[in-house]
């Protein structure tokens, strides 16, 4: 893989992006008319022109849920959780190539199996709690 | 300020149990880890609540030899957390870092996670 396309998207700072900070909600910036496209320098994404306006309010990165990806991985145990860390890093990759809209479905990627890792990890913990204490209550075991 | 709120209180019950409930004796209870209960390998995590417990007694030397990712990983997350609460009250943009730093978090989990089941290498899991 070769990631030496010039990275141009991180906003100007300033950039009068709409929404302070956070996570850009995807369907709520306002439709901008085709022409307005503010940050002219970045190439339109390509196979995902359907929505119009789309690279003005996005310029804020998403998050790349990292530190979520991480935490799923070292403290669940489940090693699913290395593909959420996979996803994360596409976030980053992709964006960094102009592809924003690559960049914010790996992002829900990456949470969405954050999620499951540590929703699993959460069973597993509790179906085996659940199991140790029957165990113990019949008296066969005691740890 | 309400979730970064939530979240700290979150976090130190979960210190506060850790603290107390020492994971290396048997009888208090932790969630066993299913990767090595099914493959008898240690997965990335292996450790990482015996080295949170160390960690949280200020034994760092006890906490690196449990799981020494892990207390990279504290680290690194607490540093997040600061810096996601500052965006929050300041407003100031997220920023992504480089892919190639990814891409190295990427690398260096999977590394640890086949370097720390192979022989030799018992310095990076808690055996």
């Amino acid at each position: 893989m070769s990631y030496g396309s010039p990275p141009p998207p991180p906003p100007p700072p300033g950039g009068g992006a709409p929404n302070p900070g956070d996570q850009p909600e995807w369907g709520q910036q306002p439709h901008q008319p085709q022409g307005g496209q503010p940050y002219g320098s970045q190439p339109p994404p390509p196979a995902y022109g359907a929505a119009p306006g789309y690279g003005a309010a996005t310029s804020t990165p998403p998050s790349n849920n990292l530190v979520l990806a991480i935490l799923s991985t070292v403290l669940c145990c489940i090693p699913i959780g290395i593909y959420a860390i996979l996803q994360a890093n596409k976030v980053n990759t992709l964006w960094a190539q102009g592809d924003q809209a690559g960049a914010h479905k790996a992002a829900a990627d990456a949470k969405k199996w954050s999620i499951i890792a540590i929703v699993s990890g959460f069973v597993v913990g509790v179906v085996y709690f659940i199991f140790s204490f029957m165990v113990a209550a019949s008296g066969t075991s005691t740890r | 300020m309400l979730l970064p709120g939530a979240l700290t209180l979150a976090a130190g019950c979960v210190a506060g149990y850790v603290y107390t409930a020492d994971p290396n004796v048997a009888g208090t209870w932790y969630p066993p880890c299913p990767f090595l209960t099914l493959t008898g390998l240690w997965c990335p995590g292996c450790g990482s609540a015996r080295a949170l417990h160390a960690l949280l007694h200020l034994d760092l030397g006890t906490a690196l030899a449990r799981n020494p990712l892990a207390v990279v990983v504290y680290g690194y997350v607490l540093v997040a957390f600061l810096a996601w609460t500052r965006r929050r009250v300041t407003g100031a943009p997220r920023r992504l870092a480089a892919p190639w730093v990814t891409r190295t978090v990427l690398v260096g989990v999977v590394l640890f996670w086949i370097l720390r089941n192979l022989p030799g290498m018992t310095w990076l899991s808690p055996a």
